[in-house]
């Protein structure tokens, strides 16, 4: 289950896209381990989201126009 | 000369010499790979027929004076993600793709043809590479994979079968592929030697697409200079992979002996290591300390394992999205592989994008502090090879770190894992040495002279001779 601190409004939220999309595959312990990895996904963004970078920081790799022909 | 246990360049010049047939050699490898294999469960699919028909051709050329290179008649085998013409399936280690096959040969594999080499079997494989989310050895259609030294110790993942078969001497070198640990786990697992090369330097053509951005082939061999000799067979660019490099590979096989090695550590590296392996890493240090010096470095505080997991799973959720969404996931093997991917759909595109961004700055400040270095040496894998019926730990599931498997994925940096010891059950324990991208030929030369002064590679498991 969810830990104090968490950010449980969006784990939920995210969550129910989950359930809206796949729910009716799904057994309630199938759910509820999936809300353990929709928890490590939010943690994992909020890692990401700490960092600050500016907007000159590009993603790798970059992306290239392309040409068959060359 | 006896082939088993042999390594690539000894059997080469025994090939070369005639002293080896390459038929009697294929022969040898597929019997042994039909007889041992599924003790390990580490085969698919033998491909007799090829395999017939390429030492057979192997040897009239080679009676003819028309010698390829080393790999010429030497017998090998591929994770069964690389494609295979000739109804040769191809089953990326999953139930739902038993019966699939393609029409063309992985660029790997046609390369591997050119230079001589015998395709003698497509080895297991965890499904989809793990991209599902597997958390425990038995998840695949041909069972747990099991490492040569020890019944119940699991040999990957995820390419567990060309881990097991160059441990227990069915094949003498065999393809993998690495999204984040593959070919170092298994390589760590079954105590062989498996290159990790950088990220672009080995075409992917033909190969299962679990992470674009991510994914490498790489060899697994008994020794580190056997695995230069492959990668220098099947690097280079292709017109069908445009992220293959265009710079040419030549493997540097020069003396190392008497030559210094400036080493990195990263601080704590080991820290969260079982004690069988930490011991092993800090007797490893004092070896190294004969060909070179070793130093302790520090990388900045990102979160890598957050950057590159998220990668992973957004980009593999990509790749499978029509197994994931059809619902097909429910015919894989391991539970969890079953539905975990579904909750990727809660990853958020920024979020992606932000990893993308972050791992510039991973790349950055990898090559700052390798710039001084040879090589970064770490575990190979921080856990001996795990029981069969239990959960694992995995950095690629975030319950142990593994800021090399991390940064060195995230910034596609070559790698080399060589065995380094054992632990009190008899199961070995592995070194790693990293290198800067496109520096193969440093690794290899470190590693090759870790083989020069210690003789772990030269332990075979107990009841395969």
């Amino acid at each position: 289950m969810s830990e104090p601190g968490r950010d449980v409004g969006e784990v939920d939220l995210r969550l129910a896209l989950i359930r809206q999309r796949y729910g009716d595959r799904l057994s309630p312990e199938q759910l509820a381990d999936l809300r353990r990895a929709v928890e490590a996904i939010v943690e994992l963004a909020a890692a990401l989201r700490a960092v600050p970078l500016t907007s000159a920081d590009e993603p790798l790799p970059r992306f290239q126009p392309l040409r068959t022909d060359e | 000369m006896t082939p088993l246990f042999a390594p690539v360049r000894e059997l080469g010049e025994a090939v070369r010499t005639r002293r080896v047939s390459p038929v009697e050699l294929a022969h040898v490898c597929l019997d042994r790979l039909q007889t041992l294999g599924p003790r390990y469960n580490a085969v698919v699919t033998l491909t007799r027929e090829r395999a017939l028909a390429e030492a057979g051709r192997a040897e009239a050329e080679i009676a003819a004076g028309a010698w390829r290179g080393p790999l010429h008649g030497i017998p090998y085998g591929v994770k069964d993600l690389l494609s295979t013409a000739g109804g040769i399936p191809t089953t990326w280690g999953a139930a739902p793709l038993r019966g699939q096959t393609f029409d063309f040969d992985a660029t790997v594999v046609r390369r591997l043809e050119r230079a001589g080499g015998v395709l003698v079997g497509k080895l297991a494989m965890v499904e989809l590479a793990g991209g599902m989310g597997y958390r425990q050895p038995n998840a695949s259609f041909t069972g747990p994979g099991i490492s040569p030294w020890g019944a119940d110790a699991w040999s990957g993942g995820s390419s567990s079968g060309s881990g097991s078969a160059v441990a227990a001497g069915l094949v003498p070198f065999a393809i993998g592929s690495e999204t984040w640990g593959s070919i170092l786990s298994p390589a760590a697992n079954c105590g062989v030697s498996g290159l990790r090369p950088t990220y672009g330097r080995v075409s992917r053509h033909g190969a299962m697409a679990l992470c674009w951005t991510l994914d490498k082939l790489g060899p697994l061999a008994l020794t580190a200079d056997d695995c230069g000799l492959v990668l220098e067979a099947i690097a280079g660019a292709d017109p069908h992979d445009p992220t293959a490099a265009r710079r040419p590979f030549r493997y540097d096989d020069g003396e190392v002996a008497g030559r210094r090695f400036r080493f990195g550590v990263i601080r704590d590296v080991a820290t969260a290591a079982e004690p069988a392996v930490r011991e092993a890493f800090d007797r490893s240090l004092d070896v190294l300390r004969r060909i070179g010096t070793v130093e302790e470095v520090t990388l900045p505080d990102l979160p890598y394992e957050a950057i590159t997991r998220t990668i992973l799973m957004a980009e593999a959720s990509s790749a499978f999205e029509d197994m994931i969404e059809s619902g097909a996931i429910a015919g894989l093997t391991a539970p969890e592989d079953r539905f975990t991917a579904y909750a990727r759909d809660a990853i958020l595109a920024k979020d992606y994008i932000k990893a993308m961004r972050l791992r510039t700055r991973v790349a950055r400040e990898a090559d700052r502090v390798l710039s001084g270095l040879d090589a970064l040496v770490a575990p190979g894998r921080p856990a001996v090879a795990s029981p069969l019926d239990r959960e694992f730990r995995s950095a690629a599931r975030g319950n142990v770190p593994d800021v090399m498997g991390a940064v060195g994925n995230a910034a596609g940096l070559p790698a080399i894992a060589v065995p380094n010891g054992f632990s009190a059950a008899g199961l070995p324990t592995s070194l790693q040495f990293m290198g800067r991208a496109w520096e193969e030929n440093t690794i290899l030369a470190a590693a090759r002279a870790w083989q020069g002064i210690t003789d772990y590679h030269l332990r075979h498991p107990p009841g395969v001779c």
